[in-house]
């Protein structure tokens, strides 16, 4: 597949702070999620990658062209929704989303279709025809995304699209991010500081720590098994009574709430599935649930 | 780029009817059709800037803003034309030999009408993008910030222009109706013309820069009131002072200081209208001429220079 966005080490140093340290990535089509605490330099560099800000040292692709001398041939390929509030309280959304699809090199006829379209898209419904400055947060958020989208870009920079949302509308603009990376066909790079929601629809993710790469990779390698089963039995005091006739056999089984967590390889001989279905079997309680226990993103973190 | 897969609409939902199968005997079903690319032609920024020229036009006067933002400018306007529209009348019916007013010396008679448009209208184009946050949006976008703020000034200018011109327009319509001599009311009608052309770019220089600089409505249009309406009287008080006690050099120099005073002083000249140290000499005239173009550039230069900064912050 194409390389959505290279880069070479890119530098950004604003004097006391240097925001980016010779940073060197790739970005592949999909949805990546660019992950990093407060400051640590996920902001500078999408206004880098949209050429508004010039990089101090390092070289930078977008969609395949240089973002010193080809800039404006980027903006014109790129949607941005930007971290602040960016609309005019006197504006319906309908307008709005028509005079930037326009901004963008759309003929008017056009650009009113597809203004029309993703509206429809993310979900503004008779709402759109109101000024802006009545919305809520949640319907901003969607209004900006539509402008981003508005001129069919073939990449998407989405600054913490989900800050400030309640959990509905938060569950419902990651949908969104979701089907713009998977049923739309075009790349997304959405920042976040919150790692979980992330973790749900980014199918990479980057890393960045003080400005520089902490890692790369696909979001299921952060969370890969980690070699624990979570056992759920329900019975007459089913936890302790799995737990002593799992020891019998020779696991060992460690209590976590209401489950308990067999290490995976702790069966010598065998598949320590068969043993625990056995086991549960010949106790006689209900076997619930039988899982990997998958690593959440935090843990990366937490072993860094 | 050109990933077929990439490329295709997204999948119709499996809960949706076929579309083929949906309309018997020609009934008609909305489809969700999923995500539609655009494949038209996309313009070049030329085509954008002059778009956005024509956007913020409208916007200056209120069209294709909220209902209440439309009344203070048309309200100016109508004011501003007042006048020319009872002149006309007059014209019409009693039949006068010569125009009440010169067509230059009426902008100088609605000046604080037109530095009150000027002043509330400038922060449409320019402090609203800045305070809300959409300068961001526009950067973000093909159009460089340099003709982002070359485009909002001739937004500003062309405002300006209809409001200064549609006056004389209409007395010069005026004027043919009531059967003056056409020679010489098309010369004196072109003057106005150039000197409104003039005035109107470093009006809308002026009020464009202080608009940039201030993200607040309230402040920008006190603060282009002040430097327009209190500068101009300022100006005019050191003319008649200076012409008092005879050193008219002095009011002459003064009169550099503010676009109305330009207006007046190159308006007396070319017209012959009687005003207070009128510019005399072949290079105080030129003075005049050059420093009103340049106030205009030297505005439009600080505007880009401000909105690059902007794009790189």
């Amino acid at each position: 597949m194409d390389v959505v966005v290279r880069t070479q080490g890119l530098t950004k140093d604003y004097g006391p702070v240097l925001a980016l340290d010779s940073l060197d990535l790739e970005i592949g089509p999909g949805i990546t999620g660019l992950v990093g605490a407060n400051g640590a330099g996920k902001s500078t560099l999408l206004k880098i990658l949209l050429g508004l800000v010039p990089a101090t040292s390092g070289r930078a692709t977008v969609l395949g062209h240089d973002i010193v001398e080809q800039g404006p041939a980027i903006r014109a390929m790129v949607g941005y929704l930007p971290e602040h509030d960016s609309l005019p309280p006197d504006v319906s959304a309908s307008d709005f989303t028509v005079h930037m699809a326009m901004m963008s090199g759309l003929p008017r006829v056009a650009a009113r279709e597809r203004a029309a379209e993703v509206l429809r898209h993310v979900g503004l419904a008779e709402e759109r025809y109101r000024p802006m400055g009545g919305y809520s947060t949640g319907m901003k958020q969607k209004a900006k995304l539509a402008q981003a989208l508005a001129h069919d870009p073939r990449l998407v920079l989405l600054d913490e699209p989900t800050n400030g949302l309640d959990p509905a509308a938060r569950d419902e603009m990651l949908g969104l991010v979701q089907r713009i990376g998977r049923d739309f066909g075009i790349a997304v790079i959405v920042t976040s500081h919150l790692l979980g929601e992330l973790e749900r629809v980014s199918d990479n993710l980057v890393v960045l720590d003080g400005g520089t790469l902490l890692r790369a990779s696909r979001t299921d390698e952060f969370l890969d098994a980690t070699g624990v089963l979570l056992v759920e039995v329900l019975g007459d005091d089913a936890q302790t009574r799995m737990s002593e006739g799992l020891a019998r056999r020779g696991v060992t089984a460690t209590p976590r709430g209401s489950l308990l967590t067999v290490g995976a390889q702790s069966a010598g001989a065998g598949d320590v599935h068969d043993l625990i279905r056995d086991t549960a079997s010949d106790l006689g309680l209900g076997l619930v649930r039988l899982q990997v226990d998958h690593r959440r993103i935090e843990d990366v973190f937490a072993d860094d | 780029m050109t990933d077929p897969a990439l490329s295709d609409p997204a999948l119709p939902d499996p809960a949706l009817p076929d579309p083929s199968t949906a309309t018997p005997a020609g009934g008609s079903v909305i489809h969700d059709l999923g995500y539609r690319p655009y494949t038209g032609p996309r313009l070049a920024p030329p085509a954008i800037a002059r778009s956005l020229v024509v956007t913020g036009l409208r916007n200056a006067f209120g069209l294709g803003r909220s209902g209440r933002s439309k009344v203070l400018p048309f309200v100016l306007l109508a004011f501003n034309l007042m006048p020319a529209l009872i002149i006309g009348g007059v014209m019409v019916f009693v039949g006068l030999d010569r125009l009440p007013i010169g067509y230059a010396q009426y902008a100088s008679t609605t000046q604080v009408l037109l530095g009150i448009f000027v002043a509330s209208q400038a922060p449409v184009l320019f402090s609203r993008d800045l305070r809300h946050g959409t300068i961001a949006l526009y950067l973000a976008r093909p159009l460089p910030a340099a003709a982002y703020a070359v485009s909002r000034w001739a937004s500003l200018l062309g405002a300006t222009l209809v409001f200064l011109l549609s006056p004389i327009l209409l007395l010069y319509a005026v004027s043919l109706l009531g059967e003056l001599d056409v020679t010489d009311q098309t010369r004196d009608a072109g003057i106005a013309i150039g000197l409104a052309v003039l005035l109107a770019m470093s009006l809308a220089g002026v009020a464009g820069v202080i608009a940039s600089w201030s993200t607040r409505r309230g402040f920008a249009v006190v603060a282009t009131i002040a430097v327009l309406l209190i500068g101009n009287g300022i100006v005019t008080a050191i003319q008649g002072i200076s012409q008092e006690v005879g050193k008219p050099l002095v009011g002459e120099v003064a009169e550099l200081f503010s676009p109305y005073s330009l207006y007046r002083g190159l308006m007396s000249m070319w017209t012959g209208f009687d005003a207070p140290t009128p510019p005399t000499g072949v290079v105080m005239q030129t003075a005049y001429v050059v420093v009103f173009v340049a106030l205009a550039g030297g505005c439009l230069a600080t505007l880009v220079h401000r909105y690059r900064t902007v794009a790189s912050a």
